[in-house]
């Protein structure tokens, strides 16, 4: 299994690798700093719970609520904005404080009344997004303070904004995380098998509630880098990201049946959706169909691992 | 009686290394309910696969009618009229019980749903079953679904059919109308095929016996020439001394653990034992006698309904294997694939699983330094044969897992450590380097539980025997003062003694 | 009483009962609201739904999904439309049999990868929402199906009233769409091979076992749904008549929405495609009963619906299990009845 993985992520950086070079000599501009920031800028909240995402699915769960939950938080966000006399800086605090409720009712159904995932956020996919209908209706709310635009628009750093450094962050973070800390390991327990970890006394609920509680987290966190990068929040904001993200994550060689998967292998997944959107723009391909070759290189990239399982297990019994 | 309906020709059958079926010859007639007695591992569920076109045979062929066959699958094995029936029912839960017989029926397009009914009715009433052939299968009880698939063999015109322990799980009624059905279709003309470990269900319906020990043909009698004894002494028959050596025992006088009238509503009731400091205690029983569900009241996983459970003189209630693991109890469990170990992660990683806790520095993060040397220094203490601890342990030979399981457990440094089946499906060198850990375990202030249906393991590893039959207590015993016939005749409701 | 009815006609029953409260409860809210306009209009809204959610059910009752289902629809719509605008003269038979050609074609490709490659549906269709949705792209290139290039007979078929009762109409497109789930519902209860749908995604250890041909049985199940979402894309042209490259999108996750209304489970093997129907009627009904309820706003309609989804699978859940307990128990204590007769 673990060498199923590696063979993958093998396969990833020989694509990104391909879609670099090819990208390159499209465009001198390609590898500039300045295109490579934008690259990211332009789909900075997808690839952030994309992180989270991994987790989840590893867990042998799905959450299919974040893009609405991203599009909650940044309505709710210009709500009270516009309609409290709350400061910016606590209203990010409230949007926090949302994702982690709307998480939390997530993990509840999931984990405590043992619903599946997949039914559970789906019913909150559309429950969170009518909440951020409700709230900002059909209007457009805009006209932020100068510094909350400035997070998603400006440099932090030189060139680099803010998000990207969230994003790097979020993923040292999360590699930690997973790869090195006792509740990565959990995660991966549990995704493989969760009768083995209640049997060696890990508490499953537990740990599945606080994932959904983070996948939450992060989902509202991202809404709100949406709604500075953007500088505006409407009721459609991030509609239907969550099939992208979970696209972005699958093809980063997580298993969706649970237990296999790595934080490496959905940034490589990340490098190559991006570059090889921006390669695809620099060639004037639209979005729809950039997405339907991405959609393309998903199915062929199970289809080819497969194969190579294939002979792995062909090797073994012969040997045996 | 004229030409068999089927005849395994000297039959032998290979796994790898392991030889499950030696030389086997065996005739079935029609019209015959035929018994195949023989401990668990005898080498029965490889016959029933090796009939059921599950696996194919190493040598020697099935001759059936007269002529030669092939048995390549489930579907050719269906066509020559061989089904099988099984402790564990294979129905589909959310169809009806007429659909669940005819679901693979071949004449026509469309379902005549009146008619289904009618025929299925037909079936069940041939085999003097009452149920409503509109009900949904998973609401059945497992006798009734085990009735529907028995339609559903007759449906398709079986002219074989294998049960195996069918009656594990059933009530004693259920029973004796499973035994009145098979009787019946016996009477019809099929061939029965019938394997149980309930010897009194043998000398109610079987018309001869076969006994099978270590995968070699013992016997095969009519049922007349049989006695009870007589066969207990074939199933078990071996030189004990030649397998396992008897170690000195260290039991002690402190109690670790007192369970007092344990029961769980419906699968146990009534369990009461000291296990003291320095002692093994075997639980002997035959399948269905619930010895697993004590060791997982026990272990906090499904909790007892009532009794007590005294750990050290204080008395613990598990909920959770945690709570009974920070008591100082552990479960190794039986089933190494789905509960004990996580298969494609690292050997090092599931030496330190139930301890994880422990691996955990400031921060949170694992040391993975210490989990490295922890894993090495127990591949080496308990002769793990795996190059290094990276690697999977689905990779691992099933002695292999079964020591890191072991380790595992071990880590936790417990007081009280049940081990369920711990040498079963693992080679002789294997076991004997378990039953040494469990020794040295025991001898360093433990107290284990080793639930084994292998009764010269059993008669070594134990100190003293509790005997379990269909989840009531029937006695305990002490290993030096016992053979392994006592402990069968206890095990199959022949004889029982007051607890000692 | 209970205990005679299977747990499916239990769910249908319960769905209806559901279905009288919400009505009931609006009619008291909303002044003028049990009148033929309601009925009109949650008829001619629902029909694409009730269709989409009864192919989606097929996939679902063999133990997989179908995320793919909106690009069918919305590539049927747009490639049927522009048949018709190129001819306008083309028989209506020949443009319905184009429309559940092309959805069967896109249903084999799903089926193709998930029964003969192996890879699970949830990743098949999820690739395959996205590249269908990029060749409608490529197809469309960058034009729209604009009613007026439609004939009349298209634009009009949709609300084409069949029956008139008062002001009640049943019209064209829900007649269709009521009737197609009728002939699926009874199908998948009276012909044999239908039946191996439920096997399948009952317990598929025990199909194989039977002899069933689970990847056969599977396929057929994605080109049955791509026949209904084919003919979904037909009644989307009808009824919208403009259609762009997004035509259909978002329809993946409410036909499930739908079914899982409907009680259909979602891991397999159980579920009536009549649930599918009624769980698309409800979602329907409280959507547009709550755009005329004014003590709320209308954007409230999608949060109550999540609510109620949630709401909706936890009751199933928690009464199907106390249930399947209630029986189990049931059971026990007859054959302890009858154990102790016999055992002295």
């Amino acid at each position: 299994m673990t060498k199923g993985l590696n063979g993958w992520i093998r396969v990833l950086v020989m694509v990104l690798a391909l879609v670099v070079i090819v990208n390159s000599s499209l465009s001198e501009e390609y590898l500039s700093v300045r295109n490579q920031i934008n690259l990211f800028q332009l789909s900075i909240e997808k690839v952030i719970v994309a992180l989270m995402m991994t987790l989840v699915i590893i867990n042998a769960e799905i959450d299919l609520s974040v893009g609405s939950m991203m599009g909650l938080s940044a309505c709710a966000f210009g709500w009270l904005f516009q309609e409290t006399s709350l400061s910016a800086e606590w209203a990010i605090l409230v949007c926090l404080i949302i994702g982690m409720l709307g998480g939390a009712l997530n993990g509840v159904f999931v984990a405590y009344a043992g619903l599946p995932s997949l039914v559970v956020t789906l019913a909150t996919l559309i429950g969170f997004r009518g909440l951020a209908r409700v709230l900002v209706e059909d209007r457009g709310i805009t006209d932020f303070p100068e510094w909350f635009d400035a997070i998603g628009q400006t440099g932090l750093i030189g060139p680099v904004p803010f998000s990207l450094f969230a994003f790097l962050l979020l993923f040292a973070g999360l590699y930690v995380v997973l790869h090195k800390s006792g509740f990565g390991r959990k995660t991966f327990v549990i995704g493989t098998s969760r009768d083995v970890a209640v049997f060696a006394g890990i508490d499953t609920a537990r740990h599945k509630m606080i994932l959904f509680i983070g996948s939450g987290m992060v989902s509202a966190f991202a809404g709100l880098l949406y709604a500075a990068r953007v500088g505006a929040v409407r009721g459609d904001v991030a509609f239907g990201f969550e099939l992208d993200i979970i696209t972005m994550v699958l093809l980063g060689g997580v298993s969706i049946f649970g237990g296999v998967g790595s934080m490496f292998g959905t940034l490589m997944a990340i490098l190559i959706v991006l570059n090889l959107r921006n390669g695809m723009a620099l060639l004037n391909i639209t979005g729809h169909i950039q997405t339907g070759v991405i959609g393309v290189l998903l199915i062929t990239s199970v289809i080819a691992t497969r194969l190579d399982l294939g002979r792995f297990r062909l090797r073994k019994e012969n040997a045996g | 009686m004229c030409e068999p309906l089927l005849r395994l020709e000297n039959v032998t059958k290979r796994f790898g290394m392991t030889t499950a079926l030696q030389d086997m010859s065996l005739d079935i007639f029609s019209g015959e309910v035929h018994a195949i007695v023989g401990e668990n591992g005898a080498g029965k569920s490889t016959i029933i696969k090796i009939m059921t076109g599950i696996h194919q045979t190493t040598e020697g062929r099935l001759v059936i009618d007269g002529t030669a066959r092939n048995i390549s699958g489930a579907r050719a094995a269906r066509d020559i009229g061989i089904a099988a029936i099984y402790q564990e029912p294979m129905v589909f839960p959310d169809l009806d019980v007429a659909e669940n017989i005819f679901i693979s029926a071949r004449s026509g397009w469309f379902l005549n749903q009146a008619q289904l009914h009618a025929e299925a009715q037909r079936l069940l009433g041939r085999i003097g079953i009452a149920l409503d052939s509109s009900s949904i299968a998973s609401g059945l009880t497992l006798a009734a679904q085990q009735a529907v698939e028995i339609a559903r063999a007759l449906s398709q015109d079986v002219r074989i059919l294998i049960m195996d322990e069918p009656t594990a799980s059933l009530s004693a009624h259920e029973a004796k109308q499973l035994r009145k059905v098979a009787r019946t279709l016996a009477e019809e003309g099929v061939a029965v095929i019938y394997i149980s470990h309930r010897l009194e269900e043998i000398f109610d319906i079987a018309d001869r016996v076969t006994v099978i020990r270590d995968g070699i043909h013992i016997s095969t009698r009519p049922i007349g020439d049989v006695t009870s004894e007589g066969m207990v002494s074939e199933m078990v028959g071996r030189d004990v001394g030649n397998y396992f050596v008897k170690a000195p025992s260290t039991v002690t006088s402190n109690s670790l653990l007192r369970v007092e009238h344990l029961t769980r509503e419906g699968i146990f009731s009534d369990i009461s034992f000291d296990l003291m400091q320095g002692e093994v205690l075997c639980m002997a029983g035959l399948v269905g006698a619930r010895r697993t569900d004590v060791a997982l009241a026990l272990f906090g996983i499904n909790p007892s309904s009532s009794g007590q459970i005294f750990y050290k003189g204080r008395q613990i209630n598990p909920s959770c294997a945690r709570e009974a693991m920070d008591a100082g109890i552990a479960y190794v469990s039986e089933d190494r694939r789905k509960l004990g170990l996580a298969m494609p992660m690292s050997l090092r990683s599931n030496v330190s699983l139930a301890t994880l806790r422990s691996f955990v520095g400031r921060w949170g993060f694992l040391d993975q330094s210490l989990e490295r040397m922890t894993a090495l220094e127990y591949r080496d203490r308990l002769n793990i044969r795996a190059p290094d601890v990276e690697l999977s342990v689905g990779m691992l030979s099933g002695g292999n897992q079964q020591k890191t399981m072991l380790a595992k457990w071990l880590r936790m440094k417990p007081d009280v450590l049940i081990f369920d089946e711990p040498t079963r499906g693992i080679d002789i060198g294997a076991k004997a380097e378990v039953h040494a850990l469990i020794r040295e375990f025991v001898a360093n202030g433990g107290g284990a539980i080793v639930i084994s249906s292998d009764l010269p393991e059993v008669l070594a590893m134990g100190d003293r025997i509790l005997v379990m039959r269909e989840g009531r207590q029937m006695g305990i015993v002490n290993s030096t003062e016992t053979g392994q016939e006592t402990i069968m005749r206890l095990a199959t409701g022949q004889a029982s003694v007051e607890a000692a | 009483m209970l205990h005679r009815l299977s747990p499916q006609t239990i769910r249908i029953l319960a769905l209806l009962v559901v279905l009288l409260l919400v009505i009931l409860f609006f009619s008291t809210q909303v002044p003028n609201y049990l009148s033929g306009r309601l009925f009109n209009r949650v008829s001619s809204s629902v029909a694409i739904m009730a269709l989409i959610a009864t192919a989606q059910t097929l996939v679902i009752l063999t133990r997989n999904i179908d995320l793919s289902i909106g690009s069918v629809v919305g590539f049927v719509a747009f490639a049927t439309g522009s048949l018709i605008t190129d001819n306008p003269d083309l028989h209506w038979t020949l443009l319905v049999a184009f429309s559940i050609t092309l959805g069967m074609f896109f249903g084999m490709i799903n089926g193709f990868f998930v029964a003969v490659a192996k890879v699970p549906a949830i990743i098949v269709t999820l690739g395959t929402l996205a590249l269908f949705r990029s060749v409608l792209v490529e197809f469309s290139d960058a034009k729209s199906i604009v009613t007026a290039n439609l004939p009349t007979w298209l634009i009009n078929f949709p609300n084409t009233p069949l029956l008139e009762i008062g002001t009640l109409q049943l019209r064209a497109s829900f007649a269709v769409a009521v009737a197609v789930v009728l002939v699926v519902h009874i199908a998948l209860s009276r012909i044999r091979i239908a039946r191996k749908l439920y096997a399948v995604g009952s317990n598929p250890e025990a199909a194989e076992m039977a002899g069933i041909n689970i990847g056969l049985t599977v396929f057929t199940a994605f080109v049955l749904s791509g026949a209904l979402a084919g003919l979904a894309g037909f009644l989307f042209l009808a009824r919208f008549g403009t259609i762009t490259v997004v035509a259909g999108l978002g329809f993946e996750l409410k036909s499930v929405a739908a079914a899982v209304v409907g009680g259909v489970n979602i891991f397999g093997g159980s579920g009536l495609v009549i649930g599918a129907l009624i769980g698309a009627i409800l979602v329907d009904l409280i959507d547009s009963s709550l755009v005329r309820w004014h003590l709320v706003s209308e954007f409230w309609r999608e949060a109550v619906l999540g609510g109620l989804i949630l709401l909706a699978v936890t009751m199933d859940t928690l009464v199907m299990r106390s249930l399947a307990v209630w029986r189990t128990a049931r059971s026990n204590s007859k054959e302890d009845r009858r154990a102790n007769v016999q055992s002295p």
